[in-house]
């Protein structure tokens, strides 16, 4: 009860704090101040702590089951282990907006210590249009989805959290994903600041690039938990279906991994910028469309939870006004190029990063189509469709073959201007071994074997350049890193995907089927009553040719509130595969759905983008 | 003046995409209570709970000046919660209210009546979910406040909070 | 000098042209094979034409008594409550599969009463009804 109201009136406070920033901070601009000073600084305090204690008291509710809070009410259950009482917090639509405030207001202070060195006008810019977001949300939270609604009568209990929520990476995945999102607000914000300010130079490149590099960490970081959540909690093995909510979050990936890399050529050559400027503003727009296609419900997915039009209308009003103020700041200020520099050499690592971009802006248009097209359609022709995975594969993957060369040769190009005929022969020597060692691996499945075979051939390519750059010391050591957690990424997924196998069946308890050299035995059942579901755990045996037998105990949940059935799926990793068995209940509790599949390389999948992304942290954490 | 247009294009374009995105919120996937407003709810036959006794939806409308129907079930935990107003309701006012008895078994929902009170007039039953399909309810427990000529006037997806019944009484005088 | 410069130039912006035109082909041509239009019993009954080659998905409930299982097949009706179409299915089902709830089947027409289905799909909410299947629903009414 209490609490409900101490996080309703600290959000409002948050709110006023909010608008009196906007004000304060384009006053100190037009007058001129010299500093940030001790007002402006406190104000943003305090307005990162309104929202800590009314995050806090959404918490506490959650914690103690207060039922009279609507939020509660509808997500949580007295039933429900404490961790998942507080992660339900954020696993649903208010309270996952007001952990983006508070992520927001955190970040905003955080810029403002950690940008000591710049303008003073540039900060006080930066405060203002990020304080434009943050009362953009403070106003969605208020209007349209208040944490702290009352209910009365309170009810007795609550109708529990979703149970294919109640798993621990899908904990900690929504605060690290808005980690991402929200960085590339800070982003948006600088850029637009500097873009009035006519700051953009290789100061402000090395300055803002920090923040890239971390918001880039963290949105990897969160698509790695969302995609291991999918694998062992929806039951498909899979670990990525292009489904329109994981889309939404590649994008802004693709984005910010753009920006990432067109940052280090305005740090270093001074150019490109408004190219800079407009992937910095594409970032954040992305991933507020990603909140506007998830949260409206426009979109059909398997993800998408309740929804409310309302929202959406907002989102959508908003996001297109920061698009359409970030369009009108870029034709009243229009950036001035540097034009004694514009000498750009057609072999050259600017080229080659300018590649890149290229190849970021195919894969992002390919996606943005794939994903919205559905709504486009609709709209006008009033067809309803859906865009199957085949889709994105077939207009994505014979495109890395280049990608993966370009990432191989690009950073070993010189600044400037290189010279063809720096070109080692040993290379392509090395490129064509690549390709054969590759062949030999494929040869034995039967699909498209040359182009597999020049795709994985790349992939090593890429993984042998990477390692000699590593012992040589070579290039930036994040860089090397990540450009070889690709390799090994890529490697991994075509591994995965050829040597995959699946079987399903309906069995009973004590049958035995063969599959292909292994022997699957269903051997028994057994409940459990467990706090807030109950559960069957089945016992399975698989034999393999050298006999070897591997245990698995598949799980079905029959979660009593809300009522809902869960297959929990048993995994058994190693090195180079993972056994995956899940069960489901059709008809009766006598014969079970069955699926077992044997994934190589999974691990490794898992591997490569954990290196992928501390190529990035390693970035962060350098000193210049 | 290149440039201009330029920009204005750009502006053009995102407009265009805006309007999309607005008219697909109104068309998209989102089921939406104000769809269903003045329509007419489909006419239906079913066992009354207590007496066995088949009854047409639209006999048991149409002698009263409003009907609320409930669709609820002893399963449904809101539901419990929601029979406090309900009864509430029942008590107050001369509202002819109806139940169906969604997907659930005979013993427990006249079990949950014995215990928390009876404000329906007529129980109905929906062993199967298909007549609260038809409908056109998304879940338990949800309520249509129809008139005499069996509009609907309202439809409240979710427990009945206290705000609506202010507002169905409000609508019933 | 500039005339090689110019010529250089030139050949840049055609070959920038021509990839974003070959992309733009590329991207809409695969949209036009890989896209998947949903369809209700009742409107398959009222095709003139069954396309057999084109994968579709075809929404309802899944009829009440209707799943049968076999080792490796499963099979069940699904109904707008006006037509009905026959699916069979081998492979696993989602968890909230069971009979008298929604279902959205991808797969491929036999006849106009008979589905081969390659995937079921179905969500994570017990209350929940795919959208399609809604208003095959209510458009059947």
């Amino acid at each position: 009860m209490i609490s409900s109201h101490i996080g309703y009136y600290s959000l409002l406070l948050g709110f006023i704090i909010s608008t009196s920033l906007l004000f304060y901070s384009i006053f100190y601009f037009k007058k001129n101040y010299q500093k940030i000073n001790q007002k402006i600084f406190s104000l943003l305090f305090f307005q990162f702590f309104t929202v800590v204690i009314s995050f806090i008291s959404l918490v506490y509710s959650f914690i103690i089951s207060d039922f009279s809070n609507a939020t509660v009410y509808n997500n949580s259950h007295s039933t429900k282990p404490i961790f998942y009482k507080i992660s339900g917090t954020w696993g649903n639509h208010e309270g996952s907006l007001l952990l983006w405030l508070l992520v927001l207001t955190l970040f905003i202070f955080l810029f403002i210590i950690f940008s000591k060195k710049q303008p003073v006008k540039y900060r006080f810019l930066s405060i203002f249009f990020q304080q434009i977001i943050i009362s953009g949300f403070f106003l969605f939270l208020l209007l349209t989805s208040n944490p702290f609604i009352f209910l009365f009568p309170i009810p007795n209990e609550g109708l529990g959290l979703n149970p294919i929520l109640q798993d621990p990476a899908l904990a900690i995945h929504p605060p690290i994903l808005y980690l991402g999102y929200v960085g590339s607000s800070i982003i948006f914000s600088a850029s637009l600041a500097s873009l009035v300010q006519n700051n953009i130079n290789k100061e402000w490149a090395t300055h803002i690039k920090k923040w890239i590099q971390a918001a880039w960490f963290f949105l990897t970081i969160g698509i790695l938990l969302g995609s291991i959540w999918a694998y062992y909690e929806l039951g498909w093995g899979g670990f990525w279906f292009w489904d329109p909510v994981e889309n939404v979050s590649l994008m802004p990936w693709l984005c910010l991994t753009a920006l990432f890399h067109t940052v280090i050529v305005l740090e270093k050559r001074n150019l490109l910028k408004s190219w800079t400027l407009i992937l910095s503003i594409a970032t954040f727009t992305f991933s507020m469309i990603g909140t506007f296609l998830v949260r409206s419900g426009i979109l059909n997915s398997v993800h998408t939870f309740a929804n409310d039009p309302e929202r959406g209308v907002f989102i959508l009003i908003f996001l297109f006004s920061l698009i359409f103020l970030s369009i009108i700041l870029f034709f009243i200020y229009q950036v001035n190029e540097n034009r004694y520099e514009k000498n750009f050499f057609l072999i050259s690592k600017e080229t080659s990063i300018l590649i890149n971009n290229w190849f970021m802006m195919y894969f992002l248009s390919v996606i943005l189509i794939g994903t919205t097209y559905p709504i486009f359609l609709e709209v006008i022709t009033n067809e309803k469709i859906s865009i199957g995975p085949p889709f994105f594969n077939k207009l994505i993957i014979p495109f890395l073959i280049l990608f993966l060369i370009f990432m191989a040769v690009g950073p070993n190009l010189k600044w400037i201007k290189d010279n063809y005929k720096n070109i080692k022969y040993s290379r392509i020597v090395l490129f064509l071994v690549c390709i054969f060692i590759s062949f030999y691996i494929v040869i034995k499945t039967s699909s498209e074997i040359l182009f597999i075979s020049i795709l994985g051939g790349a992939a090593l390519y890429l993984l042998f350049i990477t390692i000699n750059e590593f012992l040589n010391k070579k290039n930036n050591i994040s860089q090397t890193i990540s450009h070889f957690g690709f390799g090994l990424f890529v490697i991994s997924i075509l591994l995965n995907s050829l040597f995959s196998s699946e079987f399903s069946a309906n069995m009973k308890i004590g049958q035995e089927l063969v599959y292909e050299k292994e022997q699957i035995k269903f051997l028994k059942i057994k409940s459990i009553d467990k706090e807030n579901y109950k559960s069957i755990i089945a016992k399975f045996e698989i034999k393999d040719e050298k006999k070897n037998i591997t245990s698995l105990y598949p799980e079905i949940r029959i979660y009593n509130q809300p009522n809902i059935l869960t297959s929990e799926a048993d995994i058994k990793t190693s090195i180079f595969f993972d056994k995956f068995i899940v069960i489901n209940l059709i008809k009766g509790e006598k014969i079970f759905n069955v699926r077992y599949q044997t994934k190589p390389f999974m691990i490794w999948i898992w591997i490569s983008v954990c290196l992928i992304s501390i190529g990035g942290i390693l970035g962060v954490l350098k000193k210049n | 003046m290149k440039k201009n247009i330029f920009y204005l294009s750009i502006l053009l374009f995102f407009t265009f995409i805006f309007t999309i995105f607005y008219v697909g919120l109104d068309k998209s996937n989102i089921y939406k209570p104000k769809e269903v407003k003045n329509k007419n709810l489909v006419e239906f036959t079913s066992t009354e709970l207590f007496s066995n006794k088949q009854f047409n939806s639209k006999d048991i409308i149409e002698n009263n000046n409003f009907t609320l129907i409930n669709i609820w079930s002893s399963w449904c935990v809101p539901c419990r919660s929601e029979h406090t107003i309900l009864m509430h309701l029942s008590n107050k006012t001369k509202l002819n209210i109806i139940g169906l008895n969604y997907k659930d078994k005979k013993n427990n929902a006249i079990k949950f009546l014995d215990e928390l009170g009876n404000p329906f007039s007529k129980n109905l039953t929906d062993p199967d979910g298909i007549i609260s399909i038809s409908l056109g309810a998304y879940g338990v427990p949800e309520s249509f406040l129809l008139n005499s000529k069996s509009r609907i006037i309202k439809k409240y997806i979710g427990p009945l909070t206290s705000e609506n019944i202010s507002e169905i009484i409000k609508i019933i005088q | 000098m500039y005339g090689k410069k110019v010529k250089l130039r030139l050949l840049f912006l055609s070959f920038i042209f021509l990839i974003v035109a070959l992309s733009v082909f590329l991207i809409l041509k695969s949209l036009e094979e890989n896209v998947v239009y949903f369809i209700s019993p009742t409107e398959i009954k009222n095709l003139s034409e069954i396309d057999i080659t084109k994968r579709i998905r075809i929404g309802g409930m899944v009829k009440e008594e209707t799943i049968k299982l076999n080792q490796n097949q499963i099979s069940f009706v699904i109904t707008d409550f006006k037509n009905e179409i026959n699916v069979t299915y081998s492979g696993s089902v989602p968890n909230l599969f069971s009979e008298g709830k929604g279902v959205v089947a991808e797969g491929y027409l036999k006849d106009r009463s008979f589905f081969d289905a390659k995937k079921i799909l179905a969500k994570h909410d017990e209350n929940y009804m795919p959208p399609e299947v809604k208003e095959a629903l209510e458009a059947t009414k």
